[in-house]
């Protein structure tokens, strides 16, 4: 049997990617791809500890996170797209009309 | 009392009456013809009729004062403020000589300001509130009471003597100055009144009322702390000192020369300057218990006296020369109550005593009302005439002023002291009054001797003044004067002459019982126990002081005819190229006024300059760094908000990171 | 409360029609005048309310008070409740009044009036509820509401710097009634058998009734008496305002419009002297005599210091704030010498200050907007083409320098009196001489002003042609202000007998009768 250790240091990786990769770049598409980085940094997570439980609870929160993780990529997609269309650009820095 | 009905019952109609005609007048005067004059007239005119029977009704009774219970004005603690009416032979007195002098002039008003137009409507609402207040003043039965109608006046005399502070008929120098006197009469009397303000604490913290009949009780008195009544009556002075234009404070009412003449003649005859000597006279019972205040208020009144009296000898102005005699004479009043007084306070403790200065006192004051309400009216006459106050521009209008010369002659004979004149009477039982302690103390010596060289200065300035004005060159003022003055203005003139050449003879006819203070069996009396008349003309008659004065009076008005009127002395050689030092110094005024100017300016204006620097630069300079402060912090904390969500993602990772670090070393460290 | 044999909720329809009245002036815009029809009409009737209110309190000790409870729980109770004594129906009557008289006087305002009147609605609610309030959280709301309009109208209708003015005002203000808060919380949660700081024993109740029966059973020691009196005592002296607190009242008078003066001179800076007196005397005696020296070195600096400043200015109306100043602080030294007397007199001098300076702002008002400026030295001789003004002027200045006959006198002699008394029989009887300099000053200053201002020479440094005089709503205002001011100069005691129960109760809590 794999060590579960082994599992939560790949997630801890993945996880640092994705939050690297929201802070420091600013396409849009990107950050999106990042944030499901982290959501599935975070399923691995649950999966591995549901390995070592005869619990199903875990499984179903992967499986509800992943809906979510749908959704919410539909929705954040949708809004870049009509960003894209008003300001011809996915880079957040330009969507700055609201910030003080 | 005639029939049932009791007039004293009804004496507050005498000020209320008045105080209508205010109200009425300065609302609806537009309404009357000629702005309410006769309205007013009448007014007053009821006033005095009141007033006479109410003179009338006390003198035929008991001779005790009439004081009904007064209203309740206000009650707390331990306090009570009353408002009622306190009639004796003083208040008849002074109630008989003001509302008939103004009576006058209310009447010779007509024709004095009969081209004023619409401001005939604020004069008469305004003379109408000033004899209204000086009646209350006189019926008062209270020092509250007392002090507001004293303010009243005040105020009164504020609005009149800057009748023409705006629009002034000779133009905007004068409006300024008009302005300016009103300012100062009022600031200056404003000064005596805060004094006589906290007069009433000290009083009403004592006695806890304010009524006359508690202040006047011998047994409260003797409850009181001699030092608390010490401080009462001296700040009570003060308000006098104020008022009645004393030493130092005398130097407003050369100033208030500034308003219409009948205004001048109204505050220097028959209200307000008097207010002050019958606040003293009233409040005798109180300032006869120190001795030494007495002395000190007899000798301001001196000082006053000869101070004035030297101002008025090289004045131009006819208006002014006036005043300083007003001031004068009041200073001989004060002087007079002032040497009564301490001999009371002096011999009260060994047995009965009455007290001539007091007699004196007021009695001068009674004459001095109607000398110089003649006097002053006069020289209203004169100035209507010929347009101008310079007595340098008169000279020979006797000839065209045939009654307003003759009166102002008698008038002047009065004032001078020419035998058998009202003046006469009165100023030399002051004489006699101030002689009489002069075994006490060598101040009385000192002051009758100050008293006598006043007489002679007054024998001698009245005499300039009448000899510059009637006799002598005709002036380039009186070229054109057109005559004799209207009817309603000699007509006064006329019977105030009548007056002030016998009023002196009243001392023989009752008077004599009537103003009198004495003390019997510890107990104070206002009237009665007077001196018979035989005695009193036994006693002037055979005083060789009283030829001295004489003498010396004669002397001032034979300096007069030779200065003025045959011109064989020259005027001009006592002030030779103009570089007389005590010329200019009295024309200075004694550099009174840069005194209160000085004053004025350095307790005044400077510190207020300096507190206005402190107001803005260190208080409110406080305030606003206090808030560029804080504008200044949150400035420079605002750049941390940079408005992208990843930078605040990034504070939000490192601040996690750091719990984690710090959660992560205390549990290895085992501290939790 | 009954009146002429009917029960009308007078406690809540004084709150509510001016309430309505605020509402209804919001919807007036499509007629300009209506605004101002809806502010006369309402003030109007709140007028009406409180003088029937004071008819029908007059046959009985001038107490009565509504309650219900608002926030009820285990922890914390809060109760909606009214009520009025002698000192505070005074202040409503004197509220409702000039909030009357300013709506006449404010008629030709034209820029958008319907908000202008109903911020002036709406602050009398606020005003309203804070002399009615018998619940310390509900005083401290209504405080607040208070505010808002008045920021509002300086900073929407005033002068060039009224942003500035506006800013100042409400933070100065602001802070120094958060302290208050403190002060107030501190007080309920003793009063509910804890400690200052923490909760404990019962509900915190914060009722006047629950705290006012705290401090009759000894709950609150001398020490923490002394502590809170402080807190409250330097919210209310902001208010009222006292030296060196006052920098926010002369820039908020300056820029402020006419109206909004006349209510924060006349009824705001009572909120100050009223809150002293209700709380800090009513709730802390022990700490009020802890406190009594240094209030009363508060208010001779207040007196002499005020009308130092006044000499000095140039604008009419910053000379008139000034002059409040000087004035308030003759109330607070009536309030310091806790004595029957001082108190009385003091509470009559917040009726008689409210009532001169609102003739004085409205003078200023009507200099500034019929002259065109406020400047004194650009002044003078107006007296001759605005006779009318110049009667109002002297009329207000010789009121305000205490001439006797008109209110502020009884005051101003009620209140050196009581101080005299304080200090009668002690070595420091000479400390009297500021009390009296200060009447000195104050003549001074006023009389200067208006021999540079109305008499004189007449100005050529203003369009002098166009200048004219008082108009005829103003004139209405105006002359009913005059008339009162002479009426309870003349019979003061209408005022001082509605006071009476109320100072001997709080005399009684002080110890001093």
């Amino acid at each position: 049997m794999i060590p579960i250790e082994l599992f939560l240091l790949l997630s801890a990786v993945l996880f640092s990617i994705g939050l690297l990769g929201v802070l420091v770049r600013s396409n849009g598409i990107v950050i999106l791809m990042c944030i499901e980085i982290m959501l599935n940094a975070a399923n691995i997570n649950f999966i591995a500890f549901a390995s070592h439980s005869p619990e199903p609870l875990a499984q179903i929160f992967v499986i509800v996170s992943i809906a979510v993780a749908a959704a919410e990529v539909g929705v954040g997609i949708a809004i870049l797209l009509r960003a894209y269309k008003v300001r011809k650009s996915t880079n957040i820095d330009d969507l700055t009309t609201l910030r003080w | 009392m005639i029939g049932s009905i009791s007039f004293m019952e009804f004496a507050w109609l005498i000020p209320f009456v008045p105080l209508l005609a205010f109200v009425i007048v300065g609302f609806f005067g537009t309404k009357f013809k000629g702005g309410g004059g006769l309205f007013a007239v009448s007014c007053a005119l009821f006033a005095f009729a009141m007033s006479g029977l109410v003179a009338y009704e006390f003198f035929t009774g008991s001779g005790v004062p009439y004081s009904p219970d007064p209203i309740q004005w206000l009650a707390i603690g331990e306090y009570t403020l009353n408002f009622g009416i306190y009639i004796d032979g003083l208040t008849c007195v002074m109630l008989l000589f003001s509302s008939s002098i103004s009576l006058l002039i209310f009447i010779y008003s007509i024709g004095y300001m009969s081209g004023e137009g619409k401001g005939k409507r604020r004069y008469y609402a305004e003379i109408s509130l000033f004899l209204g207040g000086m009646l209350g003043l006189i019926l008062s039965s209270n020092y509250l009471e007392m002090f507001i109608f004293w303010e009243i006046m005040g105020v009164c005399s504020y609005l009149l003597i800057g009748f023409w502070s705006f629009k002034h008929p000779d133009g905007d120098e004068a409006s300024a100055a008009a302005a300016s006197a009103a300012k100062k009469a009022f600031l200056v009397t404003r000064l005596g009144d805060v004094c006589f303000m906290a007069g009433l604490f000290v009083l009403l913290w004592s006695f806890k009322s304010l009524d006359f009949g508690v202040l006047f009780d011998p047994a409260e008195i003797a409850g009181v702390d001699g030092g608390m009544i010490l401080l009462g009556i001296l700040l009570l002075f003060g308000g006098v000192i104020g008022k009645s234009a004393q030493f130092p404070l005398q130097d407003w009412l050369p100033d208030a020369m500034a308003g219409p003449t009948t205004v001048s003649a109204l505050i220097h005859a028959a209200t307000m300057v008097k207010a002050g000597v019958y606040l003293v006279a009233r409040s005798y019972p109180l300032f006869v218990q120190n001795a030494d205040a007495m002395l000190l208020i007899a000798v301001i009144g001196g000082v006053t006296a000869f101070i004035a009296a030297t101002m008025a000898l090289n004045n131009m102005n006819i208006k002014r020369v006036l005043a300083y005699s007003t001031i004068s004479q009041l200073g001989y009043m004060i002087m007079a109550l002032g040497v009564g007084g301490y001999i009371i306070a002096t011999e009260m403790a060994h047995g009965d005593v009455s007290s001539d200065g007091y007699t004196a006192g007021v009695f001068h004051m009674m004459n001095h009302a109607f000398f110089k309400a003649l006097l002053f009216m006069g020289a209203g006459s004169v100035i209507h005439a010929v347009g101008t106050e310079d007595m340098r521009r008169m000279g020979g209008l006797s000839r065209k002023m045939k009654i307003t010369s003759f009166t102002m002659l008698i008038g002047c004979l009065s004032i001078a002291g020419f035998p058998l004149f009202s003046g006469f009477w009165s100023k030399d039982l002051i004489l006699e009054a101030v002689m009489e302690p002069s075994s006490h103390s060598i101040i009385f010596v000192l002051l009758f001797v100050l008293a006598l060289i006043t007489a002679f200065m007054t024998a001698f300035y009245m005499f300039r003044l009448w000899f510059m004005t009637f006799k002598g060159r005709t002036g380039d003022a009186s070229a054109h004067c057109h005559g004799e003055s209207p009817k309603s203005m000699t007509v006064p003139l006329v019977i105030l002459s009548l007056f002030a050449a016998f009023s002196g003879f009243f001392i023989f006819l009752g008077l004599n019982d009537v103003i009198t203070f004495s003390v019997i069996g510890g107990e104070f009396f206002v009237g009665g126990h007077g001196h018979s008349a035989a005695y009193i003309m036994d006693h002037i008659m055979t005083n060789v002081w009283t030829y001295v004065s004489i003498a010396i009076s004669l002397a001032g008005i034979v300096l007069a005819y030779m200065m003025y009127a045959r011109r064989s002395i020259d005027p001009a050689m006592f002030n030779a190229d103009g570089k007389s030092r005590i010329y200019r110094f009295l024309t200075a005024r004694y550099y009174f006024p840069q005194l209160y100017d000085q004053i004025s300016l350095k307790l005044g204006y400077s510190v207020a300059k300096g507190v206005e620097y402190v107001d803005e630069n260190l208080i409110d300079g406080t305030v606003n760094g206090l808030s560029n402060s804080v504008i200044g912090t949150s400035g420079s904390m605002r750049k941390l908000h940079s408005g992208y969500v990843r930078d605040y993602a990034s504070f939000m990772v490192i601040g996690v990171i750091t719990i984690f670090v710090v959660l992560y070393i205390l549990v290895t460290s085992g501290g939790v | 409360m009954e009146f002429i044999g009917l029960e009308i909720p007078f406690l809540y329809l004084l709150l509510l029609v001016p309430l309505i009245g605020a509402v209804l002036s919001g919807f007036t815009h499509k007629n300009r005048k209506m605004a101002k029809y809806v502010a006369i009409i309402s003030s109007g009737i709140t007028l009406a309310l409180s003088l029937m209110y004071i008819y029908a309190l007059s046959s009985g000790d001038y107490f009565d008070s509504t309650s219900f409870a608002w926030i009820d729980t285990e922890w914390i109770k809060i109760s909606f409740a009214l009520g009025v004594d002698g000192m505070s129906i005074l202040m409503v009557l004197l509220t409702t009044l000039l909030v009357f008289l300013v709506s006449i006087f404010s008629g030709s305002e034209s820029n958008s009036p319907n908000t202008f009147f109903g911020l002036i609605l709406a602050m009398e609610v606020g005003l309203l509820g804070v002399f009615l309030a018998q619940d310390y959280f509900l005083f401290y709301i209504f405080w607040e509401v208070a505010l808002v309009p008045m920021y509002f109208l300086i900073s929407g209708w005033g002068g060039p710097r009224r942003h500035y003015a506006a800013i100042k005002f409400f933070i100065y203000t602001h802070v120094a009634s958060l302290i208050m808060l403190i002060g107030i919380f501190a007080m309920a949660m003793m009063a509910a058998g804890g400690g200052p700081w923490v909760v404990g024993g019962g509900a915190v109740d914060f009722s006047f009734a629950a705290i006012r029966d705290a401090m009759e059973n000894d709950m609150f020691d001398k020490v923490f008496q002394t502590a809170i009196f402080g807190m409250m005592f330097l919210g209310f002296a902001v208010k009222m305002p006292v030296v060196p607190f006052h920098t926010w009242l002369p820039d908020a008078h300056v820029e402020a419009p006419t109206a909004g003066s006349v209510l924060l001179a006349g009824v705001m800076l009572k909120m100050g002297t009223y809150g002293i007196i209700r709380i800090c005397l009513e709730m802390l005696p022990d700490g009020a005599h802890a406190w009594q020296p240094v209030m009363i070195v508060i208010a001779l600096v207040a007196i002499l210091y005020g009308a130092y400043a006044c000499i000095a200015q140039k604008d009419l109306k910053k000379m008139v704030a000034f002059s409040s100043i000087s004035h308030m602080g003759l109330v607070l030294l009536g309030i310091a010498t806790l004595s029957e007397l001082g108190i009385t007199f003091a509470i009559f001098q917040m009726f008689a200050h409210g009532l001169i300076t609102a003739v004085l702002f409205m003078v200023c008002g009507i200099a500034g907007h019929n002259a065109g400026t406020r400047e004194i030295p650009l002044l003078g001789g107006l007296a001759g083409k605005m006779p009318k003004f110049a009667f109002f002027m002297m009329f207000g200045f010789m009121a305000s320098l205490g001439l006797p006959g008109l209110a502020g006198f009884v005051a101003e002699f009620g209140i050196i009196m009581a101080f005299f008394e304080y200090l009668a029989g002690t070595a420091y009887l000479w400390v009297i001489v500021f009390a009296l300099a200060s009447l000195m000053l104050t003549a001074g200053y006023y009389l200067w002003a208006m021999q540079r201002t109305i008499f004189g020479k007449e100005t050529d440094r203003i369009d002098i042609k166009h200048v004219h005089d008082v108009s005829k709503p103003e004139t209405l205002a105006l002359g009913v202000l005059c008339a009162l001011i002479a009426l309870f100069g003349i019979m003061p005691w209408l005022v001082v007998d509605m006071l009476g129960p109320t100072v001997d109760m709080i005399c009684h809590f002080l110890g001093v009768i």
